[in-house]
């Protein structure tokens, strides 16, 4: 019975490590994909002759 | 301002013939069109993306006093996120030909979007009599070369707007550039810009040797321009074999011999189709209008098992 409960609490603790990297990981996707996000330059329309 | 920000500030210079340099052709017919576009009235006025404004003031062409505004505005616009990426390419012979690639890597709507591209000509030194100074004016609107509606919204997509215009005897070939933009039509709001001296176009992008208004895969070296079922678009770039996806096929199997399979399975690919709007890939829609009526519906099922049982 011992055993089993460490077996049991082993498993439950090595599965929550497995789900702290599975959110870095889906953290750092999320970053990475912004920041590769196409950049924007600024357009202007010009009625002035001057700028 | 241009000087302080080269590579992300864009403008075209738009002249009405009473405000221009005296005796120069600056003023276009496309002026009123696109100052209509703003309902822009008295000049000066700049318009930022489309939708920030500033209007008046620059007494004696003291365009300087305002440069602390056009630095606020410039600021909270540049290095924005936008779904839109512009390449524009070509080759400038005795003809200018051009190729406009938008490309998209997040989603969003293409209702009232559109692609203009312009022509400029940089660097004009000028005399304008209301300030009686020489300036060097930049960027003036040559042309107005097109506005297309875009098609593409979706990550992954891109579209290629492509045209030719020929020199005009008063321009400097080579200060002249092209500007293509993103722009929607209903807000006024400019997504992306970009510009390129004709001169520093790219005119085969894949280094196949084959120029790009003439490749049929534009991004992907294909010198051979294989295209196996004749759709003009390259193998090497076609997601869709159209001798494969053929009417019916929807779930572009194939025989034993390489031939379109259609069946019971299409049928429910179809019927799929329908019920649920559930598309398995992107070549299957054509395949289902079975009679070719431009709608997919009921109809269309009942011509497939026709088809089907009748052995074809």
């Amino acid at each position: 019975m011992k055993f089993c409960s460490i077996i049991i609490l082993f498993s439950f603790s090595f599965g929550q490590s497995l789900d702290q990297l599975d959110l870095n990981l889906k953290k750092l996707n999320s970053v990475l994909e912004t920041a590769s996000r196409s950049s924007q330059k600024v357009f202007v329309d010009d009625f002035t002759g001057l700028l | 301002m241009l000087e302080l920000y080269p590579e992300t500030l864009i403008p075209v210079e738009w002249h009405s013939s009473g405000f221009t340099p005296g005796g120069s052709d600056f003023d276009i017919p496309a002026y009123s069109t696109r100052a209509a576009l703003y309902n822009v009235g008295g000049i000066p006025h700049t318009q930022w993306n489309g939708t920030e404004s500033t209007v008046g003031g620059f007494p004696n062409g003291n365009w300087q006093a305002f440069i602390g505004d056009f630095t606020n505005i410039y600021n909270g616009m540049v290095g924005n996120d936008t779904p839109y990426e512009i390449e524009i390419n070509g080759y400038a012979g005795n003809t200018v030909n051009y190729d406009v690639t938008v490309s998209m890597d997040s989603d969003m709507s293409n209702s009232n979007q559109k692609v203009d591209i312009f022509l400029v000509e940089d660097n004009i030194w000028s005399y304008w009599s209301g300030a009686s100074s020489y300036h060097n004016a930049r960027n003036v609107a040559r042309e107005w070369l097109a506005s297309e509606n875009m098609t593409i919204n979706t990550s992954g997509q891109n579209e290629t707007f492509s045209g030719s215009f020929n020199y005009n005897d008063n321009w400097n070939s080579d200060s002249l550039q092209i500007i293509a933009i993103v722009q929607n039509y209903s807000t006024k709001q400019v997504y992306q810009a970009s510009i390129v001296n004709i001169n520093d176009m790219d005119p085969d992008i894949d280094d196949d040797g084959i120029l790009n208004n003439l490749d049929n895969c534009l991004e992907s070296w294909n010198p051979g321009q294989e295209d196996e079922d004749g759709d003009l678009i390259g193998d090497v770039c076609d997601p869709c074999n159209n001798l494969v996806f053929s009417l019916g096929n929807s779930n572009g199997d194939t025989d034993v011999d390489g031939n379109p399979l259609v069946d019971i399975m299409d049928v429910l690919t179809l019927a799929d189709y329908l019920a649920f709007d559930v598309q398995d890939n992107i070549c299957q829609e054509p395949t289902l209008n079975i009679n070719q009526d431009n709608h997919i519906n009921i109809v269309d099922v009942i011509n497939l098992v026709q088809q089907i049982l009748n052995g074809g």
